[in-house]
């Protein structure tokens, strides 16, 4: 079950994109509060305190403004994909007791049978859950399972309180036979040789 | 080796080389990634190259997505050959990669085995690249 953290965060009065810089460069992640039919709240995060929070994506974070906190979820995460940096944050407002859905990993237990291929579909999978007790991951269970046989909504094991917001016969995982690769090992110099010679028509 | 069956026209501009990857800089398809930290030209023959590594280390298992194309073909003016009298015949077909472009991606193997058939993959390669892991997966 999530953890709450708890964050100090600072309201936001400078807007913009060389606002937003400046803050990042002072070691700040610029993030909007919302939900509830509230205003948006514009605010500064520390960042190194943020970025190790959100690793999982579905923390309940506590934000401590004035004495006040305020329980949110992680909406939206953007990051920077070279430097792999939190850049922004959009923070949904959530209340004790209430439900919400969050997208939770899918945990697999177990090995399928030899020499078949375990794809897994669907990384993460919608559940609902009270917001204060959201769950850290879904688990389904794959031992021994044959070549042709698919893992559905069904069959994943959900903690209790918890809902799954899929069909019952949604696939979440397929166990099939290996393809047959090419490894190469015929014709490595005779393709280059017939993609040299393979000019592409014109028109 | 991958080549388009056809094509508007044979000889184009060389492609941009400036600027990080617009999409693609995501793992979708499978759980692990090579992700582009430098800019390239990657040929046919080095994704093929990448593929096969890859494909030789993890054996009867595993899935391998290539998410680049090679659709931007370079060109060539013979040796020797006085400047002028047009340009060049196509030599090369290429993908045009900037960072952050997740360029094959893997699934279906454990962790170790995955992160050294990527490892041989990166080194078929034009450029630097990192392995990354899907978000919000385990």
């Amino acid at each position: 079950m999530s953890d709450m953290i708890k964050i100090q965060v600072t309201l936001r009065d400078d807007f913009g994109k060389g606002a937003a810089r400046q803050a990042r460069r002072a070691g700040q992640i610029p993030a909007v509060v919302y939900g509830h039919g509230t205003d948006p709240v514009h605010i500064l995060m520390p960042a190194q305190q943020t970025t190790l929070a959100v690793r999982n994506p579905n923390a309940l974070l506590t934000l401590v403004h004035d004495g006040e906190e305020h329980l949110v979820l992680p909406k939206d995460i953007q990051r920077n994909f070279i430097k792999q940096t939190v850049d922004h944050l959009d923070l949904l407002v959530v209340r004790k007791g209430e439900k919400v859905v969050v997208d939770v990993p899918v945990h697999v237990e177990g090995e399928a049978a030899p020499s078949t291929v375990f794809n897994l579909e669907e990384a993460t999978v919608p559940v609902l859950a009270e917001a204060t007790h959201l769950p850290d991951n879904v688990t389904i269970v794959i031992e021994g399972r044959a070549a042709g046989e698919h893992v559905y909504g069904r069959d994943i094991q959900l903690p209790a309180g918890t809902t799954l917001e899929l069909e019952d016969d949604y696939v979440i995982a397929t166990i099939s036979e290996p393809t047959v690769q090419d490894l190469g090992e015929t014709g490595e110099g005779e393709g280059s040789a017939e993609g040299a010679s393979e000019a592409p028509a014109e028109g | 080796m991958l080549i388009p069956r056809r094509v508007k026209y044979r000889k184009q501009h060389h492609p941009k080389r400036s600027g990080n990857a617009k999409g693609g800089t995501a793992v979708t398809f499978g759980e692990w990634g090579i992700q582009a930290l430098t800019p390239a030209y990657v040929t046919n023959r080095q994704i093929e190259s990448a593929r096969i590594a890859m494909t030789r280390y993890i054996k009867r298992g595993g899935n391998v997505w290539i998410n680049i194309y090679p659709d931007r073909p370079l060109t060539k003016k013979p040796a020797e050959t006085r400047m002028g009298s047009g340009k060049g015949s196509p030599e090369w077909w290429v993908a045009n990669i900037k960072p952050g472009r997740v360029l094959f991606e893997l699934s279906g193997v454990s962790e170790d085995v995955a992160r050294e058939a990527l490892r041989l993959a990166m080194h078929k390669l034009p450029l630097k690249a990192r392995i990354v892991r899907r978000e919000g997966g385990e």
